[in-house]
């Protein structure tokens, strides 16, 4: 084990993105990524099917991407970083985001935040 | 000679160049964040720096992990701004000095640091969203910069000391540069946050001021934690604070801090320290 990150395995909800992470969702945090690129996030507007087909997804993770299911994606090994590009293209924010991470809805989790406004 | 007039230690979260492009100075909700950052912007107004050197990371934009550098040194005359989803933000492409960057890969790969390099590759929030607020374009960029994106995405990352160290050899090399250069320093990241988990949206300010503390006063305290001991006081995201360390490891060990600001509105705390050489 990483010297490093000794003690981590023992804080609670935390999904530390490292080889073993990166190398099983490695398809999934590519399509992703990619959606920094126009024609590919054209053709995930347009055909979500495709573009998984050209991923090469499998069945689950068309789900949990499909789903917009944050929580699960992020314990499969999805890089939060990645996940951000979905956000922006589907229209959702860090805090909506985060909110699913935790179980909660957006108006819980701005509930727990200094300036609910700022976002 | 080249001349480190001091550095910058920043916050790098997107929403900041949100702020920025959707010119809510005026807005009470983030008129704390842009206050803060006005004397910054009035110190290198004042101290007009040709080159920032930038520590800052890349989110899974422009490099992936199919590939993933540890160090990783731009050596461009330009960088275009990265679409991240959105189309990229309207801002000019920045500017890079190439002279410097050439020289600074030399400098550091003859120091043992060997640093991958990049050029024409596009940059994205991790450098550019704090500088807005500090070094704004009107309509150009003031002036160049030479960046050196750090990874801090995918475990193994650099340990704080290397980062450190790394920024120790940045001022070697800087200052060995033959050039009348003015240079600031710049490290982004942090502080407390964490976007992964049952555990997002960990804040701690008390371990924040800490750091803010440690940083002018005590660097190599910081340098002797672990990776576990950020994460566990600062989030997994607070990790980033490391390059804050790159940043301060390339200053003068009696470099103070003139100003400094905090804000913790939503899911990460967002700070900015001005040091000063003397």
């Amino acid at each position: 084990m990483n010297p490093q990150l000794k003690g981590v395995e023992n804080l609670p909800g935390t999904y530390l993105f490292d080889l073993e992470r990166s190398a099983r969702a490695l398809k999934l945090n590519r399509f992703l990524h990619g959606l920094t690129a126009p024609e590919k996030r054209a053709l995930f507007k347009e055909n979500a099917e495709a573009a998984f087909d050209r991923a090469a997804l499998s069945p689950e993770e068309r789900r949990m991407v499909s789903a917009l299911d944050w929580a699960a994606l992020i314990r499969y090994g999805a890089s939060f970083f990645c996940l951000e590009k979905l956000g922006r293209v589907k229209g959702v924010s860090n805090p909506e985001m985060v909110a699913g991470f935790r179980g909660e809805s957006l108006e819980e989790f701005l509930k727990t935040r200094n300036v609910p406004g700022a976002r | 000679m080249a001349t480190i007039l001091g550095g910058i230690g920043t916050s790098h979260v997107p929403t900041i160049a949100m702020a920025y492009d959707r010119k809510k100075q005026g807005d009470p909700d983030w008129a704390p964040l842009f206050r803060g950052y006005e004397p910054v912007a009035q110190w290198m107004a004042e101290r007009k720096p040709d080159v920032l050197v930038f520590f800052y990371n890349d989110h899974a934009t422009t490099f992936f992990f199919d590939h993933y550098s540890t160090f990783t040194l731009g050596v461009s005359a330009e960088y275009p701004i990265a679409d991240e989803g959105l189309g990229p933000r309207p801002v000019p492409p920045l500017k890079g000095h190439v002279g410097l960057a050439r020289h600074l890969a030399e400098s550091l790969v003859n120091d043992e640091f060997d640093m991958s390099v990049f050029q024409d590759l596009p940059i994205d929030h991790g450098c550019h969203s704090p500088l807005t607020m500090f070094w704004p374009p009107a309509p150009e960029w003031p002036g160049r910069i030479v960046p050196i994106a750090i990874n801090v995405l995918q475990h193994p990352i650099p340990t704080p000391l290397r980062c450190y160290k790394l920024g120790q050899a940045v001022r070697r090399a800087v200052l060995s540069y033959p050039e009348d250069l003015k240079v600031v320093v710049v490290g982004t990241g942090g502080l407390s946050h964490q976007m992964n988990g049952e555990r997002a949206g960990f804040n701690n300010t008390e371990w924040d001021m800490q750091f803010l503390d440690l940083i002018e006063r005590d660097p190599a305290t910081l340098t002797k934690m672990t990776h576990a001991d950020y994460i566990r006081l600062g989030g997994t995201e607070g990790a980033e604070e490391i390059m804050w360390l790159a940043m301060r490891g390339a200053l003068a060990s009696g470099a103070r801090k003139i100003h400094q600001n905090y804000y913790l509105p939503m899911t990460a705390a967002m700070a900015v320290a001005l040091f000063e050489e003397s």
